[in-house]
């Protein structure tokens, strides 16, 4: 029997993440180990009245390709990739894997030339994103590769993926809707602060945001979801920083990053492993030392750092930062060939001050500034 | 391990086959579970100079639509449809299903409104292929619901499958090649023939081929392959045949079947099992009871009947015939939704006799 918690997910992701509707053409793109999520998807899809269209994958292809493939082939963008980003109303893009070091023994200049290569694609699927004519979300399945990242069985990740979207919940929807009208309010409250101050264990970072906006992220295009974030102005970023959890990218964890900022840029960097990759991305091209991003995670079901960003950055009572390109929607300039996200907690005795006056502290807001319940019901 | 005969397949049908170049769009269309050939054409797709374009269909999913979609949304195509039509420069087909009654829970009706729909993107894909924009062929990757079809164990099947293509071959692609010439001097011969008597067991058919090019099947469109075929003049099969093998058709258990023919037309039709369906299938249309292919199976190393088309037509030593669509490329003009082929065998006592001269006995041209 199929496990109700994936058909309260499919039913989330199609009707309150994406929204389809009767007509719409919905791409469900994941690896084939996801497959009983991706039924579920298909028959909510289908009984909106949309036209699913699997994009499936499987283990290895990828890998044979990047392999095997020569500049010719990685610079190539086939025509039809683009006429097909236009072809479509709606996607759901299910992440999981076999192993999420399946690419290791690839050179990483292959993968950044490949995603060169498909800049167009994403320019494209960014313009339509904005122009609100695509609708997107992207997801998890709980999959074995995921579950040892995070050091736990199949089952417990299951249980922690699940609890995260809320999906132990009879209506979980109805939940996601609540939670997004706080979450808005939280964020235009914070549209009125221009200077934010960090202070942890290692960390006092300040932080511009005069002027810029912070976005809700509510469960739409990421799905389990909950932080709120915006684009710091780009050279007022000055002091310290040190973020608990490793940072994650590209099957590739840099321990215990120390970062410290000086006009909005990185000027000295330090790890406890990883230090060499580190600096090698931050020195990939212009942006790349400075922050597109400052966000604090919202969702208080995501206990558990597990070493998928999609979930870690939205551990309640967490703030993070990404390095390299901002979002344009929150007033960010800064651009990248990088958007790595590096997560910091401050459930124990973490502050946030704006513009001098504490907002923040232990992990939650302080009803001073904002009163609501962010936390959701456990079973 | 990797099975080395998944290496050498990828490469006979990226080579031999599909003949693979540098900037070609490839397509490769199948059932997840053929994973590890995919895999193996990928990597030979690419070392050729192609580009992949990986579709792996998860049957679950397409059972699922079929099930729930209304009538409109049977009836949709989309643009992302037509894209894997008209953007490969060659198309592989891998042929394979988790489990073969996977769409037995599904109305036939909705099945029949999803590909009248789907219909018109055959319709475009033959026509580029005709066109030479596109090379195919279709392929069977070995899975266990084919082997339980034909019971064999999973190792079975993947023996036999591989054998059938002359994979363990030193040289797969030169038995082809030779395979490939054989054929082709039976073919040519056959060209010459304008009567043609079937006789064996029960069986006693006269077909009309005159003038009709005789087609060889040596392992560019289907792998494996090995038959050379034709579709033979409409109004003129007379007679009647029994088929000693079984024939199935889209998961359906149909055998024992016997077939009367006149001017043409199956008059009478019989059939020890599923015998309601056989008639149901010849009343589709008005080109369903009549020859749309007659054929000579060539592959020596496919002896038994698997219940699998694609094998057991080829078997070689028995001739088959196809009720319904015929092969324009033959000369043939018969239209239908059917295309269903009977395999008869001829390898004890059956005969084939062309404008009244014996030129096939037991199995085997003489």
């Amino acid at each position: 029997m199929t496990d109700p918690r994936v058909r309260r997910l499919a039913d989330v992701v199609v009707n309150y993440s994406t929204g389809v509707k009767e007509g719409d053409v919905v791409q469900i793109q994941g690896p084939e180990l996801a497959e009983p999520l991706i039924v579920e998807i298909v028959k909510a899809t289908v009984a909106a009245g949309g036209i699913p269209q699997v994009r499936a994958s499987v283990q290895g292809v990828d890998e044979a390709y990047l392999a095997a493939a020569g500049d010719d082939q990685l610079d190539h963008l086939p025509a039809y990739v683009l006429e097909e980003m236009d072809a479509i109303d709606a996607r759901i893009a299910i992440i999981g894997a076999w192993n999420t070091r399946e690419l290791s023994g690839i050179d990483p200049g292959k993968l950044a030339r490949r995603s060169r290569a498909a800049q167009p694609v994403m320019g494209r699927f960014m313009e339509r994103s904005a122009a609100g004519d695509l609708r997107w979300c992207v997801t998890a399945y709980p999959c074995d590769a995921f579950a040892q990242d995070a050091d736990m069985s199949l089952d417990a990740y299951a249980d922690f993926v699940y609890q995260a979207g809320w999906l132990h919940l009879e209506d979980p929807a109805s939940a996601w809707r609540t939670y997004a009208a706080k979450l808005r309010a939280l964020a235009n409250r914070m549209t009125e602060v221009k200077t934010l101050r960090v202070v942890a264990e290692g960390t006092d970072l300040t932080v511009g945001i005069a002027g810029r906006s912070w976005i809700a992220s509510r469960g739409e295009r990421n799905f389990p979801d909950g932080e709120i974030f915006t684009g710091p102005l780009e050279s007022e970023t000055n002091g310290e920083v040190r973020f608990s959890f490793p940072a994650v990218m590209g099957g590739r964890e840099v321990q215990d990053v120390r970062l410290r900022f000086e006009n909005g840029r990185v000027v000295h960097s330090e790890a406890a492993a990883g230090g060499d990759y580190l600096e090698q991305m931050l020195g990939m091209d212009e942006g790349a030392s400075i922050l597109g991003e400052f966000a604090i995670g919202t969702n208080y079901m995501v206990t558990e750092f597990t070493r998928q960003i999609l979930f870690d950055e939205k551990i309640g009572g967490t703030c993070h930062m990404a390095l390299g390109a901002g979002y344009p929607d929150t007033g960010s300039v800064n651009r990248s060939g990088l958007h790595w996200d590096m997560v910091c907690d401050l459930r124990a005795g973490g502050e946030i001050h704006a513009d001098g006056e504490v907002i923040y502290r232990d992990g939650a807001f302080l009803p001073s500034f904002f009163a609501e319940e962010l936390a959701v019901p456990a079973a | 391990m990797r099975d080395p005969r998944l290496t050498t397949l990828a490469d006979l049908l990226c080579r031999y086959s599909l003949e693979v170049g540098e900037g070609d769009t490839v397509l490769i269309d199948g059932p997840a579970l053929a994973q590890p050939l995919f895999v193996e054409v990928v990597r030979k797709v690419t070392e050729l100079g192609g580009h992949p374009m990986v579709r792996p269909r998860l049957e679950r999913a397409q059972a699922a639509f079929l099930a729930d979609a209304s009538e409109e949304q049977l009836r949709t195509v989309t643009k992302l449809d037509r894209i894997e039509v008209e953007a490969p420069t060659r198309a592989l087909s891998v042929w394979g299903q988790r489990n073969n009654r996977f769409l037995s829970g599904i109305d036939p009706d909705r099945q029949a409104i999803r590909s009248a729909a789907t219909r018109e993107l055959f319709e475009r894909f033959f026509e580029r292929e005709a066109q030479g924009e596109v090379r195919w062929c279709g392929t069977a990757f070995p899975c266990d619901a084919a082997a339980q079809e034909a019971g064999m164990s999973l190792a079975e099947w993947e023996d036999f499958v591989y054998s059938a293509g002359h994979l363990e071959d030193p040289d797969p692609i030169a038995f082809w090649r030779a395979q490939s010439e054989r054929q082709e001097r039976i073919a040519k011969r056959l060209e010459q023939v304008r009567q043609m008597r079937i006789v064996g067991e029960e069986t006693d058919l006269a077909i009309d081929v005159s003038d009709r090019r005789w087609m060889n099947a040596d392992g560019h469109q289907n792998f494996p392959d090995g038959e050379v075929y034709t579709s033979p003049i409409e109004a003129a099969t007379q007679g009647h045949i029994a088929f000693s093998l079984d024939a199935p058709y889209n998961g359906n258990d149909v055998a024992g079947v016997r077939l009367w023919f006149d001017e043409g037309k199956v008059v009478r039709e019989e059939a020890t099992k599923g015998r309601r369906f056989l008639s149901q299938m010849l009343d589709m249309d008005e080109g369903a009871r009549y020859l749309g292919e007659v054929a000579f199976g060539m592959n020596e190393e496919i002896r038994t009947g698997t219940r699998d088309t694609l094998f057991d037509e080829k078997i070689g030593g028995t001739c088959h015939v196809a009720l319904g669509m015929a092969f324009p490329e033959a000369g043939g003009s018969n239209r239908s939704g059917l295309h269903w082929d009977m395999v008869c065998d001829l390898r004890s006592g059956g005969e084939v006799h062309a404008d009244g001269e014996v030129i096939y006995r037991d199995g085997r041209f003489l």
